[in-house]
């Protein structure tokens, strides 16, 4: 009995919070766009006007605990973890491949933007170093919307036959392209005496960014940061408008149900395509972005490893849900590059110890994804579909979770 | 108000042209970052590096002239990777500029690091800021080598670079003429792993052979995945091949080549086998039955051969030993305390800014040098402020015997 009445009081709250979703979902948007920006700006503030004259100790402690070059990396890790949350999260295809993507975009910063081909001289926008001509050398907006067009190409060409698949045998098969793509990078320095990636060694260094004559070379790391933070702020504007629209919804009706889906008249091929497109073209981006943020491209970064870490920051974040994403992004970039190290510091200082936690890692974030499976399995901050999904067996009939579905859908619509 | 905002901005503009000052003229405590993978499979040669620059300092007083420096560690490896990475390695080139009271960097281990701090360090404002490798083997950082190399490391123009141990060119060329000359064999097969190091090496090595009368019969990339080599070798073996020359590193498969080697081709005494220092230092080598006889070679010279000859090489590293407990792990790690000294001879002769510090090693047109007496490795040398690169040019040539990596002897290249 009294059992029943729990059940029925939660089955009410869900009910009550469940008619303000939609709205709630436009302000929650609201309050982490504005949370975004603000931070953003804060960070470009502090880092290029306060930083540089601050006491030792701040730029130490700045330095060691949120240093701009990690700062620039997690916005690349945003952008690509909201683009395979396209794919993931939205569209509810597991790939396990998309470093490959990340591989494509580096690699056309390297083409497009350095020495590299130094049987051409060709410059468009580019900045070539002084005294260094050769090799192409265009402007690196044109590089991004470059890589993005490239990587969205290979995206379809990849996708097509790959995407008749479903589930388990779609992983495996991304896995796949995840391995040969930065393989081939690797062994293509000698393709029929062209060399074409220049094999282990990489591409480097890529070109210093040129925007509208100023140079932001090396120690620009402020104005750079902001350069990705605006095009993580773009990829989180496109996934919020894309899921809202025609295109989102199918993707989400594919991910829940594939066959009512293709029943209710979504063309699933065209669909899934657009949603591996989209992705990859984040992938890109990323890429290119990464590869002027480090000033080169080198294959055996390209590992699985990646791809796994991006996965986890979308599925830890929350399946679905940008702003989940975002932070999932955030934390397990910042903690790969900065925080186990640092909090193994203070660790073994307090402690006496000297445990390498940095060796740990793989211990640690599988120990933190069996839990979060545990006790969180729709991540840090779920999507509400996501979670009423989840927490299905909790409700005595499955009646009333379609209820709330269509009860957000229809504020989607009403919204619009 | 209006006057409040004056004042910050006063005030302001005072910190920094203060912070300004603070940067270009130089202070009488100087930093000197190391910058090693201390993760993964280089570990116990990167600490091995860092103990031998720390003992050289201590010997010193912690004086370069009337500077008074200290080192600062720097990690380029994370331990994900167990080895160099990218985007460590660009982060701490941004370190090395940040730290206001760096003059120099000693390192790094891999090229493939350099070839990414390098640029960066080679645009500080405030410097070029020198960098001196003891263990950088790849041409193409001060010679012309790949495309665009070396000036595309070089972006202001100015040289910051130098290295106390001879490049792969030297290596590969010693191994060539000792093959010809020496071993007298005359139709080689040439390998490589594919790898930045690997091919230069290869490269090397086939190109003097060629000028020595020699032929290369065979050359081509071993690849690191395969499970079989026998193939390959039967390859070699129709070629008539009399030498094989295995550029690259131990790590890539390098076990199962040696062993397909020998079933194939005979063993190393009665077919001639040579390896570069990519194969030196692995207990796994050492211990197999297959290695035995293999003709090695290293850049500079063995631990072994600096303990023989006595002099300041055999003291530091006895000094070592005392200080550690153990032996240094590898020779690298003396050429550390080789390229701190440099570096310290350097401070000692600028005016304590990092512009001042490159220019004292880099910038004049007679090269700096230490003498045998001078040098911790009982070998004096010069380096060519053109290149950066050491004048001695000395290889050591190994063969492997009972299971341990024994000096045959020195070669100068002819």
């Amino acid at each position: 009995m009294a059992k029943g009445a729990k059940l029925r009081k939660e089955k009410q709250s869900v009910a009550v919070s469940g008619e303000s979703l939609a709205q709630q979902s436009s302000s929650q948007n609201r309050r982490w766009t504005r949370g975004f920006i603000i931070a953003v700006v804060l960070i470009y503030v502090i880092n290029k006007f306060y930083i540089p004259v601050a006491p030792m100790q701040v730029k130490v402690a700045f330095n060691t605990w949120l240093s701009l070059t990690s700062m620039g990396e997690i916005m690349v890790f945003i952008l690509m973890a909201l683009g395979l949350n396209i794919v993931v999260g939205y569209a509810g295809l597991l790939d396990l491949g998309y470093v490959a993507f990340w591989a494509l975009g580096g690699y056309v910063a390297g083409w497009l933007m350095s020495g590299f081909f130094d049987q051409v001289t060709f410059k468009f926008g580019g900045n070539p170093a002084k005294g260094l001509p050769h090799g192409i050398h265009l402007n690196v907006f044109l590089v991004l919307i470059a890589g993005g067009i490239f990587t969205a190409i290979w995206g379809v060409i990849i996708g097509a036959p790959t995407l008749r698949l479903k589930s388990d045998y779609l992983a495996l098969v991304t896995l796949g392209f995840g391995e040969i793509i930065p393989q081939f990078m690797v062994n293509g320095e000698n393709i029929g005496g062209f060399n074409m990636t220049n094999g282990s060694k990489g591409i480097n260094p890529v070109d210093n960014i040129k925007i509208f004559g100023f140079e932001f070379g090396p120690f620009a790391l402020a104005d750079k940061f902001l350069l990705y933070a605006a095009l993580a702020g773009m990829m989180i504007f496109l996934s919020l408008r894309l899921r809202d629209g025609r295109l989102g919804r199918a993707w989400l009706a594919i991910r829940e149900d594939e066959l009512a889906a293709s029943m209710m008249g979504v063309p699933l091929m065209r669909t899934k395509l657009a949603s591996y497109a989209v992705g990859a073209t984040a992938g890109g981006v990323g890429g290119v972005a990464f590869a002027t943020l480090i000033g080169g491209v080198y294959a055996e970064r390209f590992n699985f490893q990646i791809s796994i870490i991006i996965l986890s920051m979308v599925v830890l974040g929350g399946m679905g849900n940008v702003w989940g994403v975002m932070l999932g992004a955030t934390l397990l970039a910042w903690i790969n590059n900065t925080g186990l190290v640092q909090i193994g510091k203070i660790f073994n200082a307090a402690t006496g110890m000297n445990v390498d936690f940095p060796s740990f890692n793989f211990l640690i974030f599988g120990v933190l994804l069996v839990l979060m499976m545990l006790f969180r399995r729709e991540g840090f901050i779920p999507e509400a579909r996501v979670r009423l999904i989840m927490h299905e067996d909790e409700f005595a009939d499955v009646s009333n979770v379609t209820d709330q579905i269509k009860l957000e859908g229809h504020h989607h619509h009403e919204s619009h | 108000m209006i006057k409040s905002i004056k004042i910050g901005a006063l005030a302001a503009a005072g910190a920094i042209a203060l912070a300004a000052c603070s940067g270009s003229s130089g202070s009488s405590s100087l930093v000197v970052g190391t910058d090693l993978p201390l993760q993964g499979a280089s570990a116990d040669a990167s600490t091995a590096t860092n103990n031998a620059v720390a003992l050289y300092l201590e010997q010193q007083g912690g004086k370069a002239g009337s500077y008074t420096v200290t080192i600062k560690q720097y990690d380029n490896s994370t331990a994900a990777k167990g080895a160099w990475d990218d985007a460590q390695c660009a982060k701490n080139a941004q370190d090395h500029v940040a730290n206001a009271a760096e003059v120099a960097v000693m390192g790094t281990y891999n090229s493939g690091c350099a070839k990414i701090e390098l640029p960066v360090l080679n645009q500080d404002p405030t410097g070029p800021m020198l960098m001196v490798s003891h263990a950088n083997t790849n041409p193409g950082l001060t010679v012309a080598w790949d495309p665009g190399e070396p000036e595309k490391f070089y972006p202001s123009g100015v040289r910051n670079y130098a290295r106390v141990i001879p490049n792969d060119i030297y290596q590969g060329t010693a191994d060539a003429q000792f093959a010809f000359q020496d071993r007298k064999v005359t139709k080689c097969a040439v390998l490589n792993d594919t790898q930045t190091y690997g091919q230069g090496i290869a490269k090397a090595f086939a190109d003097e052979f060629a000028k020595q009368g020699g032929t290369v019969v065979i050359n081509e990339g071993w690849d690191a995945k395969q499970p079989s080599y026998t193939a390959l070798f039967q390859k070699i073996k129709a070629a008539g091949a009399d030498c094989v020359f295995f550029g690259g590193i131990y790590d890539n498969n390098g076990g199962q080549l040696m062993k397909d080697s020998v079933a194939v081709l005979g063993d190393n005494k009665t077919f001639f086998k040579m390896a570069p220092d990519g194969f030196s230092g692995y207990p796994d080598l050492q211990g197999m039955p297959e290695g035995e006889g293999l003709y090695m070679s290293f850049a500079g010279k063995s631990l072994n051969g600096m303990v023989k000859a006595g002099g300041n090489g055999g003291k530091f590293i006895a000094d070592y030993k005392t200080k550690y407990g153990v032996d240094p792990a590898s020779s690298y790690s003396i050429y550390g305390a080789s390229a701190m000294q440099i570096i310290m001879k350097a401070i000692a002769a600028s005016d304590g800014t990092r512009k001042g510090v490159n220019a004292a090693l880099l910038g004049g047109s007679t090269p700096v040098c230490l003498t045998d007496a001078e040098s911790i490795t009982g070998v004096g040398f010069c380096i060519d402020p053109a290149t950066g690169d050491v004048d001695k040019k000395s290889v050591t040539i190994q063969t492997m015997t009972g299971g341990a990596e024994t000096d045959l002897q020195v070669w100068d290249i002819k």
